[in-house]
């Protein structure tokens, strides 16, 4: 590593990738009731913590990459972005759910390589407000097949009620956490709470586990308490 | 975004019954939101718990600190528990942070470069306080390098997150950060105390002076993914100190810990031997193989003594009796040893323009490491500035005595002309001698 000081010989000290994925929605029924303008809103906003998160952690490189999903899934940021480089442009609701194919290009994305030999578990946070219209089914089996898909810390957030919630469980794949990854968002102040903390407590989690409560050591769980949803304004309702 | 209070909010203080406004947001953490407050009586900060870190264990915490003196001013500490009419639970009110002093982390960020001067300061400083802390009868129980900001030009440290202090022995609230925890309480085995304080302080110590890892080597290069499992055993059943004496299992690797392998051969042999024990035998045995705090103060207080810097290239350098012919890191020049004062054969302070001499230079041992009030300091002549001397700053006079013999009394406010082999007796028994080779 090349010394970065004029004082003393050393650099920045050693860092791991902690690859953070958004798997964001973009569906008709996205344009319904300003869901995706509030997770716009709720992305944008998050930006600062997150990158504040990312400098609390001298270990940590965090890249951000975002894939977008309606009648086809693609990348709406491709390459592993630098938390300080990440912008995020507004998505556009259309069309269908193919969620399948999104976990399918975030699954390929895990493989060795590209992945490094070296990195701290990733983080995949799915957003949706409906049924998939693909086979997410087996794009999860795919994903979980991958023992980089099955570290990484899997947060499902399902916006209004008629998210599938059986996909979602298998997308989280462990019962046990699923009180804390598989969250509900009403309104939109209760989906920039979550966004928020996905994007902060949840990735200082996978590079740091914060400050441990006595009592919780026994539970082997890398994610840390969702913030309480009934903290939002409950008249702004999805 | 979703903070816990906007601008404009009021707390009342349950002590004072002052009443705080808060301006501005500071930051977030695990347990709760820090907000710059003002009052009456000036500035302050505002931490203020999440619901489900608002206990009654903890207000009875920190009701209990905020009556007890701080250790040392370097201590952020709780002034009083705060509650708002509008908003459920509680925070507590402490001294604001001056923006000059930065996070730890912008150092292992390499975003700041202080000086070798500076950056044993704030290890002495840290050392310090923890003394002080531990002098109480109080344990820490989660150092970490989020709980230390440090003055980039001075040196000087400020500890936050006190709530967590709690007297040692007393049942743990936290079990501390990955990576800085002692690995008995990794495995389970224990939980928070002085013991395992001094584990943390030793790890945090290193990341300050070596912006690595002591447990961070060949094992962990081997790790694919560093998770909780991964950590478990790296810092907890497996943990091995990358520089360890016979065992070179875990040396750092070259392209990955290169901090480690540069800093290395840099520092005095003192202060590494005391990470070589508290990192090999403290692993073993927590309760008689972790350095002590005041074992880490006088070692870190010698080798800033020993930051002179190289003839050739103007770089801080450790001048090392025990490795003659040293060269410096930068340019690799050997060399030349410092003027410097030998003080009654204990300790060698290298002379440097800025020089100052402390109590615990000159009145023994057992004085308080106290950077306040320095004794003596470097000065040059007022008519000829190419002569420079040591300024007596005490309140007693000293005698000097050349090498041919010569005597003279240095009342405060004088200086002696440093010329080698110059004895100064400072009084009660201590006695310097210049050393210019």
């Amino acid at each position: 590593m090349a010394s970065t000081s004029i004082n003393t010989p050393g650099g920045a000290m050693a860092k791991r990738p902690l690859h953070f994925f958004y798997l964001c929605d973009c569906s008709g029924s996205m344009s319904e009731n300003g869901k995706i303008q509030a997770l716009n809103q709720a992305v944008r906003d998050s930006i600062p913590f997150m990158i504040a998160e990312a400098d609390g952690q001298p270990g940590v490189d965090l890249l951000v990459r975002v894939v977008k999903f309606s009648d086809r899934a693609e990348w709406h940021i491709g390459s592993p972005t630098s938390v300080e480089s990440f912008v995020w442009n507004d998505l556009q609701p259309e069309g269908t759910t193919l969620m399948g194919a999104a976990i399918r290009m975030v699954a390929d994305q895990l493989k060795m390589p590209p992945m490094e030999q070296r990195a701290l578990p990733p983080v995949i946070v799915l957003i949706t407000d409906g049924q998939p219209t693909d086979d997410a089914a087996s794009a999860v089996d795919e994903l979980l097949s991958r023992p980089w898909g099955k570290k990484a810390i899997r947060i499902a957030i399902a916006i209004g009620n008629d998210a599938d919630e059986d996909i979602l469980r298998k997308f989280i794949g462990n019962k046990e956490l699923e009180a804390r990854c598989l969250l509900q968002a009403q309104n939109a102040d209760q989906l920039v709470a979550l966004i928020k903390w996905a994007s902060t407590a949840v990735i200082k989690a996978a590079s740091a586990p914060p400050s441990t409560p006595v009592g919780a050591s026994a539970a082997n769980i890398n994610v840390p308490t969702p913030p309480n949803p009934s903290n939002g304004n409950t008249d702004d309702v999805f | 975004m979703n903070q816990l209070f906007k601008s404009g909010a009021s707390v009342r203080g349950s002590t004072s019954g002052s009443n705080y406004a808060v301006k501005d947001f500071i930051g977030g953490g695990g347990q709760g939101e820090v907000y710059g407050v003002n009052a009456s009586s000036g500035d302050f900060a505002l931490k203020w718990y999440h619901p489900e870190t608002s206990t009654s264990e903890q207000a009875e915490k920190i009701d209990t600190l905020s009556r007890m003196a701080p250790p040392s001013t370097r201590f952020l500490w709780p002034l009083e528990r705060a509650t708002s009419p509008d908003s459920a639970g509680f925070g507590y009110v402490m001294d604001l942070r001056p923006r000059e002093y930065k996070g730890l982390t912008d150092l292992l960020n390499g975003r700041m470069d202080p000086t070798f001067y500076a950056l044993c300061t704030a290890c002495i400083g840290l050392a310090d306080s923890m003394h002080l802390l531990h002098s109480k009868g109080l344990c820490y129980q989660d150092i970490n390098w989020g709980n230390v900001f440090f003055h980039p030009g001075t040196g000087n440290i400020l500890i936050c997150d006190n709530d967590n202090v709690c007297v040692n022995g007393s049942t743990a609230t936290v079990l501390g950060t990955p990576r800085f925890m002692a690995p008995e309480i990794v495995r389970g085995e224990a939980q928070p105390s002085t013991d395992t304080d001094r584990f943390s302080l030793a790890v945090l110590l290193f990341m300050m002076l070596f912006r690595s890892h002591p447990l961070d080597g060949k094992k962990e290069s081997l790790i694919h993914c560093l998770d909780q499992q991964a950590m478990k055993k790296l810092y907890g059943s497996d943990a091995l100190f990358i520089f360890h004496p016979t065992d070179s299992s875990n040396a750092p690797v070259a392209g990955i810990h290169d901090n480690a392998i540069a800093y290395w051969p840099i520092y005095p042999a003192a202060v590494k031997k005391l990470f070589e024990k508290t990192f090999t035998d403290g692993i073993r045995d927590p309760k008689n193989g972790r350095v002590l705090e005041s074992q880490w103060r006088q070692a870190l207080s010698h080798m800033r003594d020993s930051v002179f810097r190289c003839s050739t290239c103007k770089r801080e350098n450790f001048y090392d009796p025990a490795t003659p012919g040293a060269v410096c890191w930068h340019c690799r020049k050997v060399l030349s040893p410092p003027l410097r004062i030998d003080i009654n054969g204990l300790c060698q302070v290298a002379i440097n323009y800025d020089t100052k001499l402390y109590p615990h230079h000159l009145s023994g041992l057992r004085s308080r490491y106290d950077f306040t009030v320095p004794l003596a300091e470097i000065s040059q002549h007022p008519q000829n500035p190419s002569i420079w001397g040591l300024k007596n700053l005490s309140q007693a006079a000293w005698i000097s005595r050349t090498t041919e013999g010569a005597e003279n009394q240095v009342p405060p406010g004088r200086s002696a002309i440093l010329k080698n082999g110059l004895k100064i007796v400072f009084g009660g028994g201590t006695n310097g001698v210049i050393i210019w080779e």
